[in-house]
């Protein structure tokens, strides 16, 4: 566990819900979402397609409005964007009029929160992600997995305490995947940030995260919340072979299988 | 026939980045052929036909006009220079006003339902309206000097940058939309930053109808009453039934049409510069 983590939550949800209404009827997203996540914390979220993960994601980025049950950073409801937060979308959604740098000073240059380009932090996030030769490229001259660092490097431009991460990496080959894997935990250990990561990949939830937390089916509720009991630095040469990852996985995976949607 | 090589330069695409250079060449091949077609039929059916020359002129004759009409000193009267110049001036100030208009109404109806209710059913009553049945009025309102060639030029330049300034800045993708409010960025941010480089391509797209339109307007408006323009000499050409001098005038314009068109689409290739690869 992460030595930032402290014992008071960081993000506290409790009886969260969220109702999408619809010309062809309401459909009910998310119920009774109960979860508590500390300052420093590496939590995954696992479930089903369609069962809400983006949803609740939504609610913590302050994208949809709280109307049901409560929702708290740091002790204060969210009642709407917070400049704490730093999201990174499923598809790198770079801007590809806009050169790799342009995208990552992109936070800075916007909204209440807006400060000038500071072009030295840029440059230093773009090289802790590799990227420091692709500045002043364009995103189409970049691989897949180069865009979603770039993805990576915007969300933390502003240096928030929480990253928030919707399948950022599902769209990567296998190999891409568990590289860019092993390159978040470094950024995570190294800025001691307190990050949710919304993934369909159970050995990626594993081994990035000190809790699983599994959701049911629409209407999505956590149905699980499993420590990761294995120690830091990890990697995937050895993480596979540790007896907690296989008893953890087979757990993961029943469960979502009861659910009857593992995907 | 000699007029055949002027033309097919301008047919031809503007130039494309090097990879597609051999598509191009065939299509400016193609493009040549057809004119050498087209000219070919066109002597072979005057010739052999017989048909009248105030029915359709022989290509020569055609040629000719064109010649007295282009090799002139630019200052000449006779020249197609100064009528030529008055009918672009007239369509570039009708096409920057009807543009602006389109693109300021066109972004405010995308950002407001309330603009959008409120201008959408006048902007369709307006645009099913046939233009040459208001030109009349607007020549009224505006009289017979440049300002009602201005106004027909922006009328009809208006309604293609409004609908597709209206229509790609709605289509911007809701992800980039979401990625601004992420950041709690202003309306306008969102709007400079975002929605604008996404609608550019459909704006582009009105901006190349648009720029045609306003030189269609110019014309039309011309041919209502003016001092000058390319649309007097085409009257005063029809009456003393100099059809050749009507056929030269209109390959005149054509061939402005063609030019502009590239314009734009050169213009285009430079600002969206990234869509050359879609991400
Ligand atoms: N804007 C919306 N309007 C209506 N229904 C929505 C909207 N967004 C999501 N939904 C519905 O809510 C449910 C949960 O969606 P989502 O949170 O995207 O699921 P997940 O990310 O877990 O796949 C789905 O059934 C989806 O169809
Ligand atoms: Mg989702």
């Amino acid at each position: 566990m992460n030595a930032q983590a402290s014992a008071a939550p960081l993000i506290a949800m409790e009886g969260l819900g969220k109702v999408y209404e619809g010309a062809s009827g309401d459909v009910r997203a998310l119920a009774g979402v109960g979860l508590a996540i500390r300052a420093g914390e590496f939590v995954s979220v696992v479930g089903p397609s369609g069962c809400g993960k983006s949803t609740l994601l939504r609610l913590l980025a302050g994208l949809e409005p709280c109307e049901e049950g409560r929702l708290t950073l740091a002790d204060r409801p969210v009642t709407g964007l917070s400049a704490d937060v730093g999201v990174v979308f499923q598809a790198a959604n770079l801007l590809p009029w806009m050169t790799v740098a342009e995208n990552v000073a992109l936070p800075l240059r916007v909204g209440t929160a807006r400060r000038g380009g500071d072009p030295a932090r840029i440059a230093a996030l773009l090289q802790m992600a590799g990227l420091g030769e692709f500045a002043a490229r364009y995103p189409y001259e970049l691989s897949g997995g180069m865009q979603q660092r770039a993805g990576i490097c915007r969300a933390l431009a502003r240096d928030p305490a929480i990253l928030l991460m919707d399948e950022p990496f599902g769209a990567l080959d296998a190999l891409t995947r568990e590289r860019m894997n092993v390159e978040l935990q470094r950024i995570w250990q190294q800025s001691g940030k307190t990050v949710l990561l919304i993934t369909h990949s159970i050995a990626e939830a594993i081994f990035l995260a000190d809790r699983v937390v599994v959701m049911s089916a629409r209407p999505g509720r956590v149905l699980a919340d499993l420590p990761v009991a294995i120690p830091r630095p990890r990697s995937f040469d050895t993480i596979v072979s540790h007896p907690a990852y296989a008893a953890l996985a087979r757990e993961v995976r029943g469960l979502l299988n009861a659910e009857g949607a593992l995907e | 026939m000699n007029a055949m090589p002027e033309i097919s330069p301008a047919l031809s695409a503007p130039p494309a980045p090097r990879r597609r250079k051999a598509k191009a060449v065939n299509g400016s091949l193609i493009a040549a052929i057809g004119v050498v077609v087209l000219l070919a039929a066109w002597d072979v059916s005057v010739r052999y036909l017989h048909t009248p020359s105030y029915i359709l002129p022989s290509p020569a004759a055609v040629v000719h006009a064109l010649a007295s009409g282009l090799l002139v000193s630019p200052a000449s009267p006779l020249g197609y220079y100064i009528p030529l110049w008055s009918t672009l001036r007239n369509a570039a100030l009708g096409f920057m006003a009807g543009a602006g208009l389109g693109l300021v109404l066109g972004s405010l109806m995308a950002e407001s339902r309330v603009v959008e209710k409120l201008v959408m059913p006048y902007a369709f009553a307006l645009q099913s309206l046939p233009k040459v049945a208001i030109a009349p009025l607007v020549v009224i309102w505006f009289g017979f000097g440049d300002g009602s060639k201005i106004a027909i030029a922006a009328l009809l330049a208006f309604f293609p940058v409004l609908i597709n300034s209206f229509t790609g800045l709605r289509a911007t993708e809701p992800e980039r939309i979401d990625l601004m409010r992420a950041l709690s960025a202003s309306r306008f941010e969102t709007y400079r930053i975002v929605k604008l480089p996404s609608a550019a391509p459909f704006i582009f797209a009105g901006l190349d109808m648009a720029v045609v339109y306003a030189l269609l307007g110019t014309i039309v408006a011309e041919f209502l009453g003016a001092q000058q323009g390319m649309g007097v000499v085409i009257t005063q050409a029809e009456s003393v039934t100099d059809v050749a001098g009507v056929f030269a005038a209109l390959i005149i314009l054509g061939v402005v049409g063609i030019v502009l068109h590239a314009l734009v689409r050169r213009i285009e290739r430079r600002v969206i510069h990234w869509s050359r690869r879609k991400i």
